[in-house]
């Protein structure tokens, strides 16, 4: 009987909590650590290897220093782009994957590494290639923004463009972007239930337009069966699930397969 | 007047316990709160499409409210609060909010009237001070925010909270850089200050209308921390670093009641419990039946001192067993009942602590909330109650204090938690003795990383 094992112990009651839960984060916390698993990732290229290593430990400074050396030894900055900077961002990603790293770690390597992609474009002859090009949003009257700017860090750590319209954006301006941009996906998040239906005019503007494109939507009010209803709605439950929808809008994916993807529920 | 807190209302924590404050509150239509007795307080939201105009939002009011209080009688609660948390349209048109809350009031007196059962009502208009790209703390917004509680005093409220925000610019860039010194100063500094700009006028409106302040909640900055930090596999926040911004959110959530506010404070301050050691003023609080709104990793322990007990915010629609706000208010009334069973058997010790272990070893979060702990936070706020700044300080170095005595205790944390922690008390240990000089680096630091930062125009700073 559960009450057999509470005992006095200070001036409360205490328990011995195995008997009751399960921390589950603690029995399945992997063995290695984030710098061990790093340093297999990081590329081999002595001048690419330190920008690389600093992009994962978040110093800009680093990053920039790494960046004037290899640019002044006569590498080309676009491509320090691709290969030391993405490069690095790339072995934060997966790591952030595979749970040996955290949302902060994200943050810090994705401002140092759009302190060096600024840098290596102050640098550069010809404009950067990126993969695709994705416009952000929070809802029209919805000022919570801290779920759009994850987003927006996750997808830039992944090596797409950002257009990041903020937050209380209204439905017009996301409808201008979007027709300007023509980008591979649309995000939209919003905290409250009234601010969500903004949504709806935004596809049904969209629509209106035939500009049709992914139209992701998530955030605290938001859910699967209302996004369904949008004819471009896609659900976003999380912040990683970004990056991972524009991968596979890349390899062909449309609405539909997005949904077969992504939805869960 | 503030008058800051320098001792404890509680010499000891054993004292705490639901339904008793040390300076019960009397409100509405013949409920004391914290005077021996704990009573459901029920949230709600309206359906989104109501929100296109007054009438239809009074309605919508006039029904969730007419549903809780047949509920309440048709199952033998003896008491009940309702509270309006507003949707913006209420705070930007205070008429709005006005007419919601007539309605309301004009049903639940007749329900008081007919049944003799009691009944108060709060409503916690939206801290609606920003526009799309800034806070807008001290401007036009402001006068509209206090027209909106002037509106509401003259109109039936009882009671009168806010989720302030102040700070929240500063905690959204620091919290997801692991940057504790951040969270210290937008909480504890920024959020202290405004609070107690925002308070002081709260608590005049109140008084000229002879209502209860009764109390803020950290929702904008701690919650988000809790909301980010997630369930026990999610990896954006060390929960170690959510239970800090927590506790300094106890430091600057005591601002409204040295500016006069009477308690009970807002149901999604989980910093309550703290706040009830020091103040001995009742608390509202939400945890398991707030899974309506939200998962939580404490939702029984968060019981242990409430005063009232809440679940959070619900969308009225209907469900097999009624409405939305008929089931989730039944729900907590019933747990309330055993609550005052306890009380009125002498039990109530037991039920407390059955409560907090159920959670205290769930997550580092709920470890220092239990009540032991969280009282041992409040004494390291009051011993330096005059300073904003330290007391703030003091609640966060503690609580690595308690956490690293905790996996002594069988408190388990992963490698990653037990990293966070040790990162932010070398932070906080490497921070400056006074309040000027800390201040002063700050805000050198945050007018360059946050774009957004307007120290002069939201603080005066």
């Amino acid at each position: 009987m559960a009450l057999k094992k509470i005992k006095e112990r200070s001036m409360a009651l205490d328990i011995d909590p195995d008997d009751i839960l399960v921390r589950y984060n603690v029995r399945l916390e992997k063995e290695i650590t984030p710098e061990e698993a790093a340093e297999e990732l990081y590329p081999d290229d002595p001048h690419l290897k330190p920008i690389a290593q600093a992009v994962f430990v978040g110093d800009e400074e680093g990053v920039v220093a790494g960046l004037e050396k290899a640019i002044s030894g006569g590498m080309d900055p676009l491509k320090l782009i691709d290969d030391a900077l993405i490069g690095g961002m790339n072995v934060v990603s997966k790591l952030y994957d595979e749970a040996v790293i955290y949302l902060p770690d994200v943050m810090l390597s994705s401002d140092a590494m759009q302190k060096g992609i600024e840098y290596c474009k102050s640098k550069a002859t010809s404009d950067m290639k990126p993969k695709g090009t994705v416009i952000c949003h929070v809802a029209e009257g919805d000022v919570h923004d801290i779920g759009k700017t994850i987003v927006v860090a996750l997808l830039r750590a992944n090596g797409y463009n950002v257009v990041d319209l903020g937050r209380d954006c209204p439905v017009e301006e996301v409808v201008e972007h979007v027709e300007k941009e023509r980008p591979l996906m649309l995000t939209g998040t919003a905290l409250m239930t009234t601010t969500m239906y903004a949504f709806k005019h935004i596809n049904d503007k969209l629509k209106e337009k035939n500009l049709a494109l992914p139209f992701v939507c998530g955030g605290g009010a938001v859910n699967q069966d209302f996004v369904s209803k949008l004819e471009f709605g896609v659900y976003g439950e999380e912040a990683p699930q970004a990056p991972r929808m524009a991968a596979s809008i890349l390899s062909g994916a449309n609405v539909g397969k997005l949904r077969e993807e992504f939805h869960k529920h | 007047m503030v008058k800051r807190f320098t001792t404890m209302a509680y010499d000891d924590p054993d004292e705490m316990t639901f339904g008793v404050a040390k300076e019960p509150v009397k409100a509405g239509l013949g409920l004391t709160i914290g005077d021996g007795f704990t009573t459901p307080e029920i949230n709600y939201a309206p359906r989104p499409e109501t929100a296109s105009s007054k009438e239809k939002l009074v309605k919508e009011y006039k029904s969730i409210t007419t549903d809780i209080m047949d509920r309440m009688v048709a199952v033998g609660f003896p008491g009940v609060v309702l509270e309006t948390e507003h949707v913006q349209e209420m705070t930007n048109n205070p008429e709005w909010g006005a007419a919601v809350a007539h309605a309301q009031k004009e049903i639940m007196e007749r329900y008081h009237d007919e049944y003799g059962i009691n009944c108060a009502l709060r409503h916690t208009p939206g801290d609606i001070r920003e526009d799309r790209d800034y806070l807008r703390l001290r401007e036009d917004k402001y006068d509209t925010l206090l027209k909106s509680f002037e509106l509401l005093a003259e109109n039936g409220v009882d009671m009168l909270s806010v989720e302030s925000m102040g700070g929240k610019e500063v905690f959204d860039h620091a919290i997801l850089r692991d940057d504790v010194p951040g969270v210290l100063f937008s909480i504890g500094c920024l959020g202290a200050m405004d609070m107690e700009y925002i308070w002081k006028d709260i608590v005049k409106i109140a008084k000229d209308h002879n209502v209860v302040p009764a109390g803020d909640t950290d929702c904008a900055q701690a919650n988000t921390a809790m909301f980010v930090a997630g369930g026990l596999l999610d990896k954006n926040l060390a929960h170690t670093l959510a239970i800090i911004a927590r506790t300094i959110s106890a430091s600057r959530t005591l601002v409204a009641w040295e500016c006069g506010a009477t308690g009970p404070n807002k149901d999604c301050g989980y910093e309550g419990t703290i706040l009830k050691s020091i103040g001995g003023r009742p608390i509202a609080q939400e945890g398991k039946t707030s899974t309506c709104a939200h998962s939580d990793v404490m939702g029984n322990l968060v019981m242990q001192c409430c005063d009232l007990w809440s679940n959070e915010s619900v969308e009225y629609h209907g469900e097999f067993g009624g409405t939305s706000v008929q089931a989730w208010g039944e729900t907590l009334a019933y747990d309330c009942t055993l609550m005052n069973v306890a009380l009125k058997t002498g039990t109530e010790k037991t039920l407390r602590d059955l409560f907090m272990l159920s959670d205290k070893y769930r997550d580092p979060q709920g470890y220092v909330l239990a009540y032991p702990n969280a009282w041992k936070v409040g004494k390291a706020i009051v011993e330096d109650g005059d300073d904003l700044y330290l007391r703030a300080k003091n609640a966060a170095l503690e609580t690595c204090n308690i956490l690293e005595e905790g996996v002594n205790e069988g408190l388990k944390l992963t490698r990653f938690e037990t990293k966070a922690l040790r990162d932010a008390k070398i932070a906080l240990e490497g921070l400056p003795d006074d309040q000027d000089t800390f201040v002063s680096e700050s805000l050198d630091k945050y007018k360059k990383e946050v774009r957004v930062f307007e120290p002069k125009r939201n603080y005066d700073l």
